[in-house]
């Protein structure tokens, strides 16, 4: 019976309903696709970060990240690659050695990263493979080939072909010394990787720096990083078997995670900002017609309704009109949304700036339930509370005052 | 230069707390800087030197030749074990290179590495190049005297001249008063100490008296620890100049 009441109620002012709802259904729909782009970019952000170098979760030793020292070794790597792979969600593991030397052409010299990889299996998880621009990637039988950044090439004068000379420390601090040939240069399009990256073939690189069997890190990846993300534990648990840690991503890349994480705040922030005025606005309206409709309460009190009765009456006007609103709103967002994540959405010039931050050059919204579910989640809390308001004042109408009170 | 000033004068205070017959009398800080440099490295230096890189997993031993010309310039050459045989260190002014037999070739150390471990030890490849910065980077003022056995020992506090380039917020240096380096703390730039290296043992080496026995320990890794004792040292004698050329690093004569 109240509900009808309610329905009818608002229906009365057509125009005013309806103007609220929009409202309501417009910074539902504008919250809707914006969450759903930032999920999306920042989803999109982070694998393509994540899939250039690190992987979407690694086995280290323990205290490797405080002390990256080759004292610090994963032993008999295979047991672990071999479970981890196992695992669904997780299909790839790339063991890599990784150590710091110096590399010098001719009088030239700089410090890098060299890290040894399985060819094979390092295409499956990096990006560096696929962005060789000159020569080719490491294959499976080479044995003194390198790869490293373009910058990085240039900086020392080399070209592929010639010979890079390296000279590091290994496994408890003996020197380790080779010279390999450049078989291709990489760019990724990021000058900090460009210029501090060399790779070598994995066996070459644990011979040259005392690893012989060992390796300091497994690289995991998937294919989505979701997927990685929920095999943490069961990986928490082999890395405990087997004495080492597993780092997710935002260990990774903590850098991004702090980034991404501030922009969450600070937009959500602006759109939590946007549901208050809206919320404020619609309760301002509500406000104003428990005013008008004095008289209206009075005679229902007079024939006998009791006033918590008309309090829930204007309570469920409000959250009903919210959420028809929402519905509205959320349906629209939800459809323009998914439009977009078919098509991608192209900024221009954007396919020149991407690439520096490891984006692709479109940018793809997607809907999850935190993007469809925070802003009608956030509007309804608002008119819940809010509505106490209205409520309030209906509870204190006298009948005699009440139908006395002018229209 | 008040503050120097104000460090002397809270040495001179803390000195003077100590009973008169302990204090010995104030030197002065320059001069006794200048007297333990020309102690340890003298016009031209030759030393056989063992160095011991300890580890909590590992040890390792290595000998090695140091022979230094001025302040400036210093060819370290390892002669055992094996695997290092031959390696070799040359420091020309602000410039290193090394030489390593099995590529058999001269490399530029890169300016990344400088603050990098040299051949694996608690030294860096900074303490090399930078051996002189502490006279000429730093601000000098006598901190607190001591008595031990039967030398006064000064602390010669060195604090950073404002826009100096370098990676110590402070560093005590304790000198005997004969002019032997006894100790040294390094200060990071919070003022922490980052790593201690103690003298652990004076005696007469090479006609004067010497540290023949140093250990490097980072604060923040107990386990660790570099030493180094000098086995047999000349001093001031002469070395051929082309001693310090990138040729003879290349080509060492016997």
């Amino acid at each position: 019976m109240l509900l009808a009441l309610t329905w009818r109620n608002l229906w009365r002012r057509p125009q005013r309903t309806l103007l609220s709802m929009a409202a309501i259904a417009l910074v539902n729909a504008l919250l809707v696709l914006a969450l759903s782009f930032m999920v999306g970019v920042y989803g999109t952000m982070k694998e393509t970060t994540l899939r250039i170098f690190d992987g979407y979760a690694q086995f280290q030793p323990d205290g490797w990240g405080d002390d990256p020292s080759l004292d610090r070794d994963i032993g008999q790597p295979q047991v672990l690659l071999e479970r981890a792979r196992r695992l669904s969600g997780v299909t790839t593991a790339s063991p890599r050695v990784n150590a710091f030397a110096i590399l010098a052409h001719g009088d030239r010299s700089y410090g890098a990263a060299v890290v040894g990889v399985e060819p094979a299996i390092e295409g499956r998880i990096s990006s560096i493979p696929g962005a060789i621009r000159e020569g080719r990637y490491l294959a499976a039988s080479d044995s003194d080939t390198a790869i490293l950044g373009e910058l990085l090439a240039r900086n020392l004068g080399l070209k592929v072909g010639d010979r890079v000379t390296l000279l590091g420390a290994g496994r408890e601090q003996a020197s380790a010394a080779d010279v390999l040939t450049v078989v291709g240069l990489y760019r990724t399009g990021i000058p900090d990787l460009d210029r501090s990256i060399l790779e070598m073939p994995l066996g070459r690189a644990q011979d040259d720096f005392g690893m012989q069997g060992l390796v300091t890190t497994i690289a995991l990846a998937g294919p989505s990083l979701d997927g990685v993300n929920r095999q943490l534990p069961a990986l928490r648990a082999m890395a405990l078997s087997a004495g080492v840690s597993v780092l997710d991503w935002s260990a990774l890349e903590p850098g991004l995670d702090e980034q991404i994480k501030l922009k969450y705040a600070s937009a959500l922030q602006f759109y939590f900002t946007l549901v208050a005025v809206v919320a404020f606005i619609t309760l301002n309206t509500l406000l104003m017609s428990v005013l008008e409709r004095t008289r209206e309460f009075g005679v229902l009190l007079a024939l006998g309704m009791r006033p918590g009765q008309i309090g829930t009456m204007v309570w469920l006007e409000l959250l009903l009109m919210s959420a028809l609103g929402c519905v509205a709103g959320v349906a629209a967002g939800a459809a323009v949304t998914f439009w977009l994540a078919q098509q991608g959405v192209a900024i221009p010039g954007l396919d020149k700036i991407a690439p520096q931050f490891g984006m692709p050059s479109r940018l793809y919204p997607s809907l999850t339930p935190f993007s469809v579910l925070t802003a009608p989640t956030a509007i309804l809390v608002c008119m819940l509370i809010g509505g106490l308001a209205p409520f309030a004042r209906v509870m204190r109408l006298k009948p005699a005052d009440a139908v006395r009170t002018a229209r | 230069m008040r503050f120097s000033v104000g460090i002397a004068l809270a040495g001179w205070l803390i000195g003077t707390g100590v009973p008169a017959a302990v204090a010995p009398a104030q030197p002065d800080v320059e001069g006794l800087l200048r007297r333990a440099f020309d102690n340890y490295r003298a016009t031209t230096s030759q030393n056989q030197i063992a160095m011991t890189i300890h580890r909590a997993a590992w040890e390792r031993r290595m000998q090695l030749t140091a022979q230094t010309r001025g302040t400036e310039d210093a060819l370290v050459r390892f002669t055992a074990p094996a695997q290092e045989a031959g390696s070799a260190t040359l420091k020309l002014g602000s410039e290193t290179w090394l030489f390593n037999p099995k590529l058999n070739q001269v490399i530029k150390l890169p300016g990344s590495m400088l603050a990098r471990s040299w051949m694996g030890s608690d030294f860096t490849y900074e303490d090399l190049a930078k051996s002189e910065s502490v006279i000429d980077d730093f601000t000098h003022s006598l901190g607190p005297g001591r008595t031990e056995g039967g030398h006064g020992i000064w602390t010669v506090v060195c604090t950073p001249k404002p826009g100096a380039a370098v990676v110590w917020g402070r560093i005590d240096i304790d000198v005997r008063d004969d002019g032997v380096i006894a100790g040294e703390t390094f200060f990071d730039q919070d003022l922490k100490p980052a790593r201690r290296m103690s003298v652990d043992r004076i005696a007469p080496l090479g006609g004067r008296n010497y540290p023949v026995s140093m250990t490097m320990h980072p604060s923040d890794e107990p386990a660790s620890w570099t030493r180094v004792e000098t086995s047999s040292a000349r001093f001031n004698i002469a070395l051929p100049s082309s001693l310090f050329t990138l040729s003879s690093l290349q080509n060492p004569r016997s």
